[in-house]
């Protein structure tokens, strides 16, 4: 007698799978990217700074620096705050170096840079092999994703900053986008 | 002893050459390179004791820069102070032929580790 075979119920798996798409949350926690984050602060700001994991309203003004990460699992790791708490961090980087007046590229390679030290260490707690990308500033990019998103919001000398890892592959499909009944994709 | 600093951000030339000096390291002469193609000009124009790179820069990386002194022939001491510390990274810096990697962040601490016997 043969056995009949069943096709497997669709729970979406298969599809998940065949895109070798993981969501960064079952990747990597909020008290991990807050680690990271406390260490970084700790290095490059100074070791009496500290992150207070209290999350805060944005100001309207805001400036974002992030680095991109390319491999099985692609997005960006995106630090975003008010420009002017952006300023106050380049100065405090910066410290006795730091010029009168500050032009967007000085705060441009320090906020750069931190966003590459935290975002080099996310890369480091993400399964591999991957790329990470020169830092880039300027308005935060999209959240393509919204589950996608691993964020921690904190203040820092009372200001709000807050650390999203967000994925930057378009939308991961559902089922009512799939016309095909047995899950196949195109 | 001369050591050469390279990394596309200054802001982060200067955390190295400030962290050097919190190390003890305060009274060498210190040159800076904005990325790995300055990085190996000055090698040969500056005859640096040491370098300190960077990985990941624009024009030229890190590693490459290391490559391209190996096969010119500089036996130059090579360390990277970069912000990825991965196995697979470290692999490929020991294979280029780098005495270490330093991950950021760093304190003076991690710089006295690494540098102690490699600076005089």
């Amino acid at each position: 007698m043969t056995a009949v075979q069943h096709p497997p119920l669709d729970t979406g798996e298969r599809r998940r799978t065949g895109d070798a798409r993981t969501l960064i949350t079952s990747l990597i926690d909020p008290a991990t990217v807050e680690a990271i984050a406390v260490d970084a602060w700790v290095a490059l700001v100074g070791e009496e700074e500290l992150l207070v994991p209290v999350p805060g309203d944005l100001p309207a003004d805001t400036l974002s620096a992030w680095v991109d990460v390319v491999g099985p699992w692609t997005g960006s790791v995106v630090l975003t705050t008010g420009r002017q708490t952006a300023a106050d961090l380049t100065r405090a980087l910066l410290r006795e170096a730091a010029p009168e007046l500050l032009d967007h590229e000085d705060v441009a390679d320090a906020f750069g840079e931190i966003a590459n030290v935290v975002g080099g260490n996310v890369k480091a707690a993400l399964p591999g092999p991957s790329t990470l990308g020169l830092p880039e500033v300027g308005p935060a990019p999209a959240v393509r994703h919204p589950e996608d998103v691993c964020r921690i919001d904190v203040l820092w000398r009372g200001q709000p900053l807050a650390v999203s890892v967000q994925g930057a592959l378009p939308s991961l499909p559902t089922p009512h986008d799939n016309p095909h009944p047995n899950g196949a994709s195109l | 002893m001369k050591i050469l600093v390279a990394d596309d951000s200054r802001v982060m030339r200067q955390i190295v050459i400030r962290t050097l000096r919190q190390a003890g390291y305060d009274d060498h002469e210190i040159v800076e390179a904005e990325d790995g193609a300055d990085a190996l000009a000055k090698v040969s124009s500056e005859e640096p004791d040491l370098v300190l790179s960077d990985w990941n820069m624009p024009n030229m990386s890190g590693l490459e820069c290391l490559q391209a002194l190996r096969s010119a022939g500089s036996r130059v001491p090579f360390g990277f102070v970069t912000s990825e510390g991965s196995p697979d990274m470290r692999e490929k810096a020991a294979n280029a032929g780098a005495l270490f990697l330093i991950a950021k962040p760093f304190t003076a601490d991690t710089f006295t580790e690494h540098l102690d016997g490699v600076i005089a």
